[in-house]
């Protein structure tokens, strides 16, 4: 009789106990908010930083910290995003990635300032632009320069010879100078390799376009400039390619089987991008090189990292992060990794010289280096990226459907402005 | 009257009075209760509340109060770090306003009915054919149930892997033939089709099931009789089988709208190699599902206010949708 | 045509005249070849070099770089790690919703009290709530409870299943005959005593296929799991599935030994399990009526 009711309560007992187990399995592993400053914990992606550095820089502080460190993949913003906006969980080390820098910056008061823990004594070792770009509007740093992503021109020789064009690095530089240089020679490699594209899409001609500029979207005083003539003038320059046939119109999951098959003669990208097709085309080692990008170098991408308010030994912290970006140790993650320094010291030193195999033994820093020091600076606005987003949208619409160039600039104008708007933009 | 109609009706609120449909199992007494137990006040069913309580209280916890927050939500700019600032309807003043959303609006119901339409009609049939064999019932049954337990993602990259422009396996099968390689990832028509096969394929196994529990509870008298009144199949399907059939259909089709009108996993995992561009949902946002609108304003750009604001006009938007389809298969049911 | 299906006599009885049977037949050995189509086609491509697959035409057969890719795959993602995670969120969230719906269940089919009417037509208006909705206030719901990124908080999101709710209600008015639950009052058997001793056993069809439903649910989340754990390292199957593919797009046999890998426990939980489940979902409300 009374059993039927024990044995009820037994289950109830036992469900609840199992949702306990879990909670507390759970709550131990997500400890953060202890006063234990003897762990840290640092957040990082895949290739933001070198992971051999990473792993001899626990070794290295191990009298001091016990650095625990997650390499994260998917949408790292969102991530670090909700995580600052629960306030639990929160890493006491974090990367930044470069393009979401300024979406942070408003709210910087859930960063510690750098340059109260000695970042204004080492500054001076980093490219100003690049330290400025994770600057607050009151002058708090949040964001310690990892890497830069100088672009360059990405081409591969053999094809350029069997199209009878030069493939020297110096003289297919001379041949590209500007970007109707540039359009000139894929002409020409149309015309010898027909089913080859020179660009894989016209959103890579518009980011680095808009890189090449002074401005971006929104300038200082949070005005939507992003209808203006220079934001304009890169727009025609991505649209070309559409029209002149030379644009591999690729948006989806193909570009990596396209760069292993040799359909695209060359590749406009970041330093960074290197170790993207190696990956993606290890069977074409020894056939590309670098040479400048046409009509100057931008920057895209090149990541920090930062200390949230919640870091739990700041000291520490600070120090870990000096040592694993100091010039040094930075210049590593150019071999390990593709990661380009964001200090000039680390570009003499051998780690950075020496001859790179997947690129026929070219020195390609011989390329980068300048591009690093020539790179135009810029305001990024926090909301640059979201206004950015829609002139690449019109772009693939343009690719995809097919739609009149000028209809894709009024709808990608008229988007922009609503999105700017829509976050605080006049 | 007497017991709440079984299927969805009665989740619409103002349509109390008028028959409801009969429920699916016919044979049933209705429940006991009403006549058992005279109201004696709230108390004397203490039981039957802390039955219930658990659900209700988790509910109103995790799913309810959330819901209702969101809509406060809706009313604020917030980047989800900072300070929220309240901005009246602006948000649902820049909604109607905002290309992008109708587009996706469009998206989701063309997908929607991609979707559906194939997965219900192929499911009746199956269900139907799989009622009529008697050998391997049991394995066609499993082996057609089997897409519903792979999760999303691996389907989702295993499309994304099938219907490459480059190296798919479709395109290679095209190309023996003489076909060129399709765009089926880069054409928006296309895109649209490659999502609503891959939840065709996933789902027309799940709603068979379904309808065979309902094909199962049809008396085979009723058959008989219509048999002995000379009645065809044809005939037999559409005039019994069918209005039997009705509540059920009206429940898959509820469900299925709700789901397909959810779809979000599969465009986002479908494209989500596509760094350099932030938005979301492939070439031309052929892809954006409304769902996949809101996780990108909110998520990825930070507007969660907006995000917000998406995510309730789209939800007025589903409770007009299932009202329509609603009334449409209530008409039908009447005459 | 194909509503052969509604010719008479076909519920289980011995009556069998099948005119149309072999067309039938063919018709579903061809939906079958497409259901199963897709994880062949994954063995294939988990098995061969992601080279392979970048060839046009590409190839057909199985490979013999299966071992390879898994290992290549464990190295990159905590495989075994969120998968455990998986195991632990899906079996908790089984058991209470089983416990939580059934009892619910059990309350509005068998028993009339003020407000059922109200209290259930919600419950079907809140199967209609996209959960997307309140995603965010979740959110912040959870972190105040301090669980995100811990696994409990993927178990209460799931565990208000409105569907289990009205699917076992069906199942227990129509599986429970009301004689027995009216012998037993008679017996003295009260309202827990009828639903733990005479009901549950009554509708076990109808558990096991809401509690495949239900681990599948869980196995299968994706959303949720994406937003809350927030602690990297620390996912659900389902979310380092998606890492691992987008991080990794460059090495797509890799990906492919992943989806493999993470498809094969559910298809052997399915079918150990399929009979009873099929059955549950098919067979239980007849044989109880």
């Amino acid at each position: 009789m009374d059993l039927s009711r024990r044995r009820f309560l037994q289950a109830a007992a036992l469900t609840a106990a199992a949702a306990g187990a879990t909670a507390a399995c759970g709550g131990s592993s997500g400890s953060s908010g202890s006063k234990d400053d003897k762990d840290l914990t640092l957040w990082y992606w895949g290739g933001a930083l070198s992971d051999k550095v990473v792993a001899e820089a626990k070794t290295h502080f191990s009298g001091q910290v016990k650095l625990t460190t997650n390499s994260i993949g998917g949408d790292f913003k969102q991530k670090l995003t909700t995580t600052l906006a629960a306030g639990a969980a929160v890493p006491d080390i974090t990367g930044i990635k470069g393009e979401d820098i300024a979406s942070f910056l408003p709210n910087g008061s859930r960063f510690l300032d750098l340059n109260d823990l000695g970042f204004k004594k080492l500054s001076s070792q980093y490219l100003d632009w690049k330290t400025k770009l994770a600057q607050t509007t009151d002058g708090k740093q949040i964001g310690f320069p990892i890497d830069i992503g100088p672009t360059a021109l990405y081409y591969r020789a053999d094809l350029f010879d069997k199209a009878g064009l030069p493939s020297d690095p110096a003289k297919v530089a001379a041949e590209t100078k500007t970007w109707d240089d540039y359009y000139a020679l894929g002409a020409e490699l149309k015309k010898a390799l027909p089913g080859t594209y020179l660009i894989n899409n016209l959103g890579s001609v518009f980011n680095i376009a808009v890189g090449q500029g002074t401005k971006r979207f929104i300038d200082e005083n949070n005005h939507f400039i992003g209808d203006q003539d220079h934001i304009r003038a890169a727009w025609d320059l991505s649209v070309r390619p559409y029209q002149l046939g030379l644009d591999g119109k690729i948006n989806d999951n193909t570009h990596n089987a396209a760069l292993s098959k040799g359909t695209l003669t060359t590749e406009l990208g970041a330093a960074w991008h290197a170790l993207d097709i190696e990956q993606a085309a290890p069977n074409t080692k020894g056939k590309w090189h670098v040479s400048p990008n046409p009509g100057g170098p931008a920057n895209q991408g090149g990541s920090y990292l930062a200390l949230p308010k919640q870091c739990r030994n700041p000291e520490e912290a600070f120090k870990i992060i000096s040592w694993i970006l100091n010039p040094a140790n930075d210049a590593r993650g150019f071999t390990d990794a593709a990661i380009f320094p964001a200090c000039p010291a680390a570009y003499a030193m051998p780690a950075m010289t020496g001859p790179d195999a997947f690129f026929g033994g070219q020195k390609i820093i011989e390329v980068f280096g300048p591009a690093a020091e020539a790179i135009p600076a810029s305001y990024e606005a926090p909301a640059d990226a979201a206004v950015m987003a829609p002139y690449l949208t019109e772009l693939t619409n343009i690719e995809a459907k097919g739609k009149k160039p000028d209809d894709a600039w009024k709808d990608a104008v008229s988007q922009a402005k609503q999105i700017g708007q829509r976050q605080g933009v006049s | 009257m007497s017991s709440p109609p079984v299927t969805g009706p009665a989740a619409v609120p103002r349509h109390r009075g008028g028959p409801g449909p009969t429920r699916f199992r016919p044979r049933r007494t209705p429940p006991p209760g009403a006549v058992r137990v005279r109201r004696r006040g709230v108390l004397s069913h203490w039981r039957q509340y802390l039955a219930i309580s658990p659900f209700y209280l988790v509910f109103l916890a995790f799913s309810f109060f959330p819901v209702l927050y969101s809509l406060y939500l809706a009313f604020q700019r917030w980047d989800g770090i900072g300070d929220m600032h309240f901005v009246g309807l602006q948000e649902f003043r820049f909604l109607w306003k905002d290309p992008v959303f109708w587009l996706s609006i469009r998206n989701t119901l063309v997908i929607w009915v991609l979707s559906t339409v194939p997965t219900l009609v192929g499911a009746l049939v199956l269900a139907t054919l799989l009622h009529s064999v008697r050998r391997f019932k049991g394995f066609y049954r499993i082996a057609l149930y089997v897409p519903n337990v792979t999760s999303i993602v691996a389907v989702a990259i295993f499309f994304g892997a099938v219907f490459s422009n480059n190296f798919g396996l479709v395109n290679a099968i095209l190309g023996t033939v003489g076909i060129s390689p399709v765009p089926w990832l880069s054409n928006p028509w296309l895109i649209k089709l490659v999502i609503a096969l891959l939840m065709t394929w996933m789902w027309t196994g799940y709603n068979m099931i379904i309808y065979l529990a309902g094909l199962q509870t049809i008396p085979k008298e009723i058959y008989e009789a219509a048999k002995l009144d000379g009645a065809g199949p044809v005939r037999t399907f559409l005039q019994i089988t069918m209005p039997i059939m009705r509540p059920i259909i009206l429940f898959t089709v509820i469900i299925s709208t709700i789901n397909g009108l959810q779809s979000f996993s599969e465009p986002q995992i479908l494209f989500a190699s596509e760094a350099a561009n932030p938005s979301l949902g492939g070439p031309g946002q052929a892809g954006l599902t409304t769902l996949l609108y809101f996780y990108q304003s909110a998520f990825v750009n930070n507007d969660y206010g907006y995000g917000a604001a998406i995510v309730w006009a789209f939800f007025v938007l589903i409770i007009v949708l299932v009202l329509i389809n609603w009334r449409i298969v209530q008409r039908g049911r009447k005459t | 045509m194909t509503a052969a299906g509604t010719t008479p006599g076909q519920v289980g009885t011995r009556r069998s005249r099948r005119p149309r049977g072999l067309s039938a037949h063919v018709f579903l050995i061809l939906a079958v070849l497409i259901s199963v189509f897709p994880f062949v086609w994954t063995i294939i491509m988990a098995t061969n070099t992601t080279q392979d697959i970048y060839k046009s035409p590409p190839k057909l057969t199985f490979g013999s770089h299966l071992l390879e890719n898994i290992r290549h795959m464990l190295k990159t993602i905590d495989f075994f790690g969120s998968m455990l995670n998986t195991i632990v969120v899906a079996s908790v969230t089984t058991l209470l919703v089983l416990f939580v719906d059934s009892l619910a269940a059990f309350a509005f089919a068998k028993f009339d009290f003020p407000g059922r009417r109200v209290l259930f037509a919600a419950l079907l208006g809140f199967m209609m709530l996209p959960l997307q909705l309140g995603i965010l206030p979740q959110f912040i719901l959870v972190s105040k409870i301090g669980w995100v990124g811990t696994l409990s908080a993927l178990v209460p999101p799931s565990l208000a299943n409105a569907f289990g709710i009205f699917w076992l209600r069906q199942y227990i008015q129509s599986g429970v005959p009301d004689e027995l639950l009216d012998a037993a009052r008679i017996d003295g058997a009260g309202f827990f005593r009828q639903y733990w001793n005479i009901t549950l056993p009554m509708i076990k069809p109808g558990l096991s296929f809401l509690a495949i439903y239900a681990f599948v649910n869980a196995w299968n989340d994706y959303i949720w799991p994406l937003v809350v754990l927030t602690k990297p390292g620390h996912v659900t199957l389902q979310v380092a599935l998606a890492q691992l593919n987008v991080a990794h797009n460059t090495d797509y046999s890799m990906v492919m030994a992943g989806v493999l890998m993470a498809s094969v426990p559910m298809l052997v939980v399915f079918s150990i399990f399929a009979r009873g489940f099929i059955a549950g979902a098919t067979e239980g409300a007849v044989q109880g009526s």
